[in-house]
């Protein structure tokens, strides 16, 4: 049996986190291609349902990026969206599905090398849990 | 107008830093024409080099780098890079310009900045962006958010152009864009008006031989310590010292190198920004490893500047250690620690080890500034910089040549950038009448509209040349996107960004009938407008556009897993296809807008405020509440410029413009508005009336402090410094009288918890009243009781005088305060104990002057309540962001100038209330203002009137409104689309789901999530 | 308002377990604006019990609607050609009223409440909901500066406050103030002490729940 792939689905701000991860690809950082990154204007713009439909779909982990905590560019997007995976990572426990399959992030746009690090300790994390049991559900 | 002026209306900026940055985006929104001239091969300065920056620790090249792509992106900003100056000729409002163009060896035209070359390069040399700290090769760009982002090459370095051999990035690069033949070719322009904003250098402690920095690996400067904090610096944000990589335990910060220090360094001067930067480097430090022992070497502690004094009390807070004292001899171990060794305060000899030393190296003028200053034909003062006069800040000696930020004199971000907007007001006010002469408008064809149309998407994947298709394989992801719903066109294309390129993405819109566009290739931080400009020109509307990012964040970061690669290009443009085909055609619309100004308060600012928007050709309302022009600096006296008479001067030309309105004894009650269209009812002697205006500026100005404490107001000797001013303007006897004995104190009831800032200008205006009494009666005795001696800047020479002609300075710290009591012989008895001597010392003194420091004005909380602003803590405005927008406030459209923001001494008070009126102009200068876009919509129909978007967006933008076919109806949420910043927070909290955030609505962002994930190939029927 | 808060997912598992069809119904009224059972809310739930069927394989379909209200029968009338489609269960996220009204108009389903409804409240700032009132039926906040003892008491004593009083905060917990230091301060700050020294007279509870279920009828407005 090859190896679990996870499938990654990471929502990035476009003043901070997007551009660190273009950082991260002009210094040539590499990274785990299990990642797939959708850009959102504000962390903030960041919506549970989001998450949710991503897992329904079969993601195996939800990532959310934004701007250093007092550097957001809309002032604190990137703490509601804080409060809101926070939320949701309760509500994922209660109906059985790893919490840890969510997660938040905050980095600058220079910090390449950490959203790397980030992106592939998540992936970590993700692989140590497995396939989503909704993506096992889906393939069966 | 236009062709009835022979002046030009286009300006010269010299320098791509944040100051030439601010003035070439200023001017370019108020109708000029700009030319910013580079030396170096990208814009972006020291700003692009630091890590973080004081005092909201906002990491810098965050801040910076949208500023760049503005520039970039701006159709009336021409940037000249690896430029020189080579002569100014003409006069104001019509100068010639001849400029050297020195080679990059690379057509930017074709560079793609892969970096394929410089991955080939076998040259390694110095990386200056770096510090020198590690290498890079030859052929580079400086950083990775570089504007603009082209490759160049070093000649004096590179193989091929020094010994005619190598030649292998010309053979790697995908793009033929490398060019040995490439010439140094001289420009001639014809420009009205020139900013220099050329920044400076580091001073070079290699001179100051005490610190063995040349010899030891583990002294370094603070400029190279930014880089070693820096994410992307030599070594990836890990903080390591240099000469074993090893990370330190123990840091030092020797504070005013090359600076303060006339023996060592010739430089007299403070550089203004090094007890901060070093303080933020030590806070930085501790968070990067908190068992770290930081320690701060210094003579005063300088934080004189916004919250700077907070960040100063935090640091102490957090364990940040602070000695005052001047480290005299450095020994190093053989690990390659570092001894220190030092006299403490009481002169008690300590010797202690640090692993790694930073020096807090001062500001220096570039090394090159002599030339340019020739070229310009500009005088520098004594001390290398630009010379310029107190009340004109910014005036060079040649008329039409202005100058801002460290080319005058060192300064922080902050006071660069309010420099920076008042040079755009200065350089556009003498060019005034030739506004739009220059300015270049973008026209395009009508748009079809595509409401009703099935989608029909183009996609186009891009190779980057062998950037994405070394890894990638597009072939395949070509075939298999053919196949994606609504997909009419797929192809593949070698640069999708070269002109070649474009042109065929316009030729298929039209000959497929494309209704969206997808390009699959690098980021859209720094290419979207590039595609969107060529769908509107292919008569599409621009937002029908959506790229998938397959090389920053795909090919370049899975190099070594080609098939992985591949499997996710294919999946983000599966997704983008997917979002693509709900995208939705959008539309900016057109607002009129008033082209007047109101300006709220008539003191220096104020009247400065005015009077320049006036002279740029816009009518203000000027709004006074006392009966009075002039405020404050009808009661200052200064020994270096003639306050009064320049007030007075001021007071008559406002009065005399006839574009200005005044109102004495006015008040505003209430204002209602946004940028472009306010209307603020205010009340005067006469009854209440209504001004309707486009922007606001705010100048409501502040007082000295009337403190309770050492005799005030009991005693007729204790004066406040305004009353020492009457006393010296007055010519007051008393001053002149033999054997008088003049006490100063400072930070009375200042730095204190109950009003923790440092006012800035006390110290200072302290020195200036004792060098004018020394000046009048040189045998008067003198003593200045200070916390720590905040001349910053060249202010410092004032200091230096004053130290020289006898004037006595004590330090006291807070705990230990003087004493004051009423003497027998009517004399003042001052009890203080020496930091020096260590023990208690009496001073009879004739006059006792408290400099109390400035407090914010009494009708504070009435201006935020009616122009909906905010208060700092202390009780100032609050500025929309502390350090790159100091003089524009939250609310669009508005502006702030003068104390009311924070203290400061006169001429910067005129800096920022010329940079408000640039500011201004950047709006009124404008027929209509554009607003909609990517923002936040409500359907009145769904809404509930729940109040949740009211409450969760951040700048206070939703409204509860009326409804407007019929008032009896249930109103609605509303967001002024002009006001609306477009972050989301409402679209994602609101029960209702009535709130519709454009180019990222739900059903869009749901489909791309859903697209990236299922593998879904079947074309709808 | 009528202040609600969804109940936990556990619960609601519990009602549909076993069941494949099931439709989630919100609501435009109160639950709406406290953030509990409008549309985005039915979103969610129904979005985290699909995931929670998915998870475990089970066959699940939710359908989504919102009502203007479900506390008027003309509204819930609007669901009856959607309930015509057999559903296992039948969730309503409106206060209790809502799916007692469903109930009422749609005998043959199985109704379940989706909220828990808590009091009569308002919002003191985003995402904090406070109770104001117990529907006592006899309003004498006008004898307490404004304040309702009733339902802001945690005795709802008239005469106050009780000995549990201390540092403004009630002895139950710190978290809840003591509405009888607030009323007395206010009295106190406006010098009208003296005024309210008076006791207050027994209240009449005759309109509270004491004569079971309450009704309200309008004969003018009565067809």
């Amino acid at each position: 049996m090859s190896e679990f792939e996870p499938k990654i689905i990471a929502f990035c701000c476009q003043y901070c986190a997007y551009n660190a991860a273009d950082t991260a690809g002009s210094m040539r950082l590499q990274y785990t291609p299990n990642v797939e990154i959708v850009l959102i204007p504000c962390s903030g713009r960041f919506d549970v349902i989001l998450a949710l439909k991503a897992f329904q779909s079969g993601a195996d982990g939800v990532y959310v990026a934004g701007c250093l905590e007092g550097g957001c560019h809309f002032l604190d997007g990137n703490i509601r969206a804080k409060k809101r995976v926070v939320y949701l990572q309760n509500e994922l426990k209660k109906i059985g599905l790893e919490p840890e399959r969510l997660a938040m992030v905050n980095v600058s746009a220079s910090q390449g090398p950490q959203f790397a690090a980030y992106i592939d300790e998540f992936a970590g994390v993700v692989k140590g849990l497995g396939p989503s049991p909704i993506k096992k559900q889906l393939a069966a | 107008m236009a062709n009835t002026t022979t002046k030009s209306g286009a300006v010269m900026v010299i320098g791509g830093g944040i100051a030439g940055i601010q003035s070439a985006l200023d001017l370019a929104e108020m109708g000029f024409y700009v030319y910013m001239v580079e030396k170096g091969p990208a814009i972006g300065g020291r700003m692009a080099q630091l890590d973080k920056t004081f005092p909201t620790n906002d990491c810098s090249i965050c801040m910076i780098s949208p500023k760049l792509n503005d520039v970039g992106g701006h159709i009336n900003i021409e940037i000249l890079t690896l430029t020189d100056v080579l002569s100014v000729k003409g006069s104001e409002g019509d100068f010639t310009v001849k400029l050297r163009k020195n080679p990059r060896y690379i057509d930017m035209s074709k560079c793609i900045a892969c970096g394929e070359c410089a991955t080939k390069c076998p040259k390694k040399v110095s990386n200056y962006f770096n510090e020198g700290v590690d290498t890079r090769k030859a052929i580079y760009v400086e950083y990775a958010q570089a504007v603009p982002l082209k490759f160049s090459i070093n000649a004096e370095e590179c193989i091929y152009l020094t010994k005619g051999k190598c030649g292998n990035c010309k053979k790697v690069c995908p793009a033929d864009a490398v060019n040995y033949e490439d010439k140094a070719e001289e420009l001639s322009l014809k420009v009205g008006s020139v900013v220099v904003a050329s920044g400076f250098d580091v001073f070079d402690p290699t001179v100051a031989e005490t610190y063995r920095y040349s010899q030891w690996p583990n002294v370094i400067t603070s400029m190279e310590y930014e880089r070693i904090l820096s994410a992307s610096g030599p070594f990836q944000g890990h903080l390591v010292r240099p000469s074993d990589h090893k990370e330190p335990k123990k840091i030092a910060w020797l504070q005013c190198v090359g600076s303060r220090d006339v023996n060592r360094c010739d430089k007299r001067y403070c550089s203004a920004v090094c007890c901060m930067y070093a303080i933020k480097e030590a806070v930085i430090s501790k968070e990067h490893a908190s068992d770290l022992e930081a320690s701060i070497f210094y003579m005063d502690i300088r934080t004189y500047g916004k919250d700077f004094e907070k960040y100063y009390n935090r640091a102490q807070d957090a364990g940040v250690r602070f000695v005052r004292s001047r480290v005299h001899t450095l020994t190093p171990t053989t690990d390659g620690n570092v001894i220190l060794e030092y006299l403490d305060d009481l002169g008690e000899r300590h010797s202690e080890t640090f692993d790694l030393i930073v020096l807090s190296v001062g500001l220096t003028p570039r090394v090159n500034l002599p030339t340019l200053a020739d070229s310009l034909g500009i005088d520098l003062n004594e001390e290398g910089f630009i010379q310029t006069q107190p009340l004109t800040p910014i005036n060079s000696t040649r008329a039409g040549v202005f100058a801002c930020g460290a080319v005058n004199e060192p300064k922080d971000i902050p006071t660069t950038v309010m420099e920076a907007s008042a040079a755009a007001e200065a350089a556009g006010r003498v060019i005034a009448e030739a506004k739009g002469t220059m300015t270049k408008t973008r026209t395009y064809p009508p748009e079809r509209d595509i409401k009703d149309e099935v989608p029909r998407i183009g996609v186009f994947i891009c190779h980057c040349g062998i950037n994405i298709a070394s890894v990638i394989n597009v072939e395949e992801v070509v075939n298999y996107c053919k196949d994606l719903p609504f997909v009419e066109l797929c192809t593949n294309t070698l640069f999708a960004c070269s002109a070649d390129s474009l042109g065929k993405i316009k030729e298929a819109i039209i000959e497929h009938k494309l209704n969206r566009l997808v390009v699959a290739s690098c980021t859209p931080r720094t290419h979207e407008p590039m595609f969107r400009e060529a769908l509107a020109q292919a008569g599409l509307n621009k937002y029908l556009f959506e790229m998938a990012n397959i090389r920053d964040q795909d090919s370049w970061v899975h190099q070594k897993e080609p098939v992985k690669a591949t499997q996710k290009a294919k999946d983000l443009v599966r997704g983008a296809v997917a979002k693509a085909a709900l995208l939705e055609q959008m539309y900016q619309t057109k607002m009129g807008l008033t082209k007047e100004a109101l300006v709220v308060g008539a003191g220096a600012a104020g009247l400065n405020s005015a009077l320049s928007i006036a002279q740029l050709g816009y009518p203000v309302h000027l709004l006074e509440r006392s009966d009075t022009l002039g405020g404050n600096g009808l009661k200052i006296f200064s020994r270096e410029k003639d306050v009064r008479g320049y007030v007075a001067n001021l007071v008559k030309e406002v009065e005399s413009h006839p574009l200005i309105k005044i109102y004495k004894n006015s008040v505003p009650k209430t204002s209602h508005g946004f940028v472009g269209n306010f209307e603020t009812k205010c009340q005067g002697p006469d009854g209440e009336f209504s001004i309707s205006h486009g922007v606001t500026v705010l100048c409501p100005g502040g007082h000295a402090h009337t403190p309770k404490s050492y005799l005030y107001g009991e005693n007729p000797k204790v004066l406040l410094s305004l009353d020492l001013d009457e006393l010296l303007a007055s010519n007051s006897p008393e001053i002149k009288k033999p054997g008088q004995t003049f006490a100063f104190i400072q930070c009375v009831e200042s730095r204190e918890p109950e009003r923790p800032y440092c006012s800035k200008i006390c110290c200072t205006h302290s020195i200036e009243s004792a060098l004018t009494i020394l000046d009048r009666n040189p045998e008067a005795t003198i003593y200045i009781l200070a916390r720590d001696v905040r001349s910053y800047g060249f202010r410092e020479k004032l200091y230096q005088e004053a130290r020289s002609r006898g004037v006595r300075f004590i330090k006291y710290c807070v705990d230990h305060k003087p004493e004051v009591v009423a003497g027998p012989n009517g004399r003042l008895q001052i009890k203080i104990n020496d930091h020096i001597l260590n023990r208690p010392l009496l001073i009879e003194a004739d006059y006792l002057t408290l400099a109390t420091g400035i407090d914010p004005t009494p009708m504070r909380e009435e201006i935020v309540e009616v122009f909906k602003g905010q208060l700092s803590a202390e009780g100032f405005l609050f500025e929309a962001h502390m350090k790159l927008r100091p003089v524009d406030l939250a609310t669009d459209g508005q502006y702030l100038a003068g104390l009311a923001h924070y203290p400061k001494p006169l001429e910067e008070t005129i800096v920022q209330a010329k940079a408000s009126a640039a500011r201004v102009a950047t709006i009124l200068s404008k027929d209509h203002i554009m607003v909609g876009g990517v923002i936040a919509v409500v359907d009145p129909d769904k809404c509930a009137v729940c109040c949740t978007c009211v409450r969760a967006c951040p700048v206070q933008v939703p409204k509860i409104v009326r409804n407007e076919k019929d008032p009896a109806l249930r109103g609605h949420a509303f967001m002024e689309p002009a006001m609306c910043h477009g972050c989301g927070v409402c679209v994602s909290e609101c029960p209702g789901k009535a709130i519709k955030f454009q180019f990222f609505t739900d059903e869009q962002l749901l489909a791309k999530v859903e697209a990236l994930i299922v593998e879904k190939k079947a074309k709808p029927a | 308002m009528i202040i609600c808060e969804r109940k936990p997912i556990d619960e609601l598992k519990s009602f549909i377990a076993g069941k494949k069809k099931v439709l989630l119904v919100g609501c435009r009224g109160c639950v709406t604006v406290c953030n509990a059972g409008g549309t985005k809310e039915v979103e969610i739930l129904a979005a985290l019990l699909r995931l929670d069927a998915q998870k475990d394989g089970n066959e699940l379909t939710i359908d989504e609607f919102t009502l203007e209200r479900q506390c008027d029968p003309e509204y819930v009338d609007e669901l009856a050609d959607l309930v015509a489609k057999q559903y296992d269960a039948i969730l309503s996220m409106a206060c209790s009223v809502g799916p007692q009204f469903l109930s009422r108009r749609y005998p043959k389903e199985k109704v379940y409440p989706s909220l828990n409804t808590c009091f009569i409240g308002g919002a003191l700032a985003h995402g904090v909901w406070a109770e104001h009132c117990q529907a006592c039926g006899n309003c004498i906040i006008h004898n307490f500066g404004g304040m309702c003892p009733v339902s802001r008491c945690s005795k709802s004593i008239m005469n106050g406050p009780c000995g549990g009083s201390s540092n403004g905060v009630c002895e139950i917990s710190k978290e809840v103030e003591c509405i009888w230091h607030l009323i007395a301060s206010k009295y106190m700050d406006e010098g009208r002490l003296a005024e309210f020294a008076p006791l207050q007279p027994i209240k009449d509870w005759s309109k509270s729940r004491d004569g079971g279920p309450r009704k309200i009828v309008r004969e003018e407005l009565v067809k």
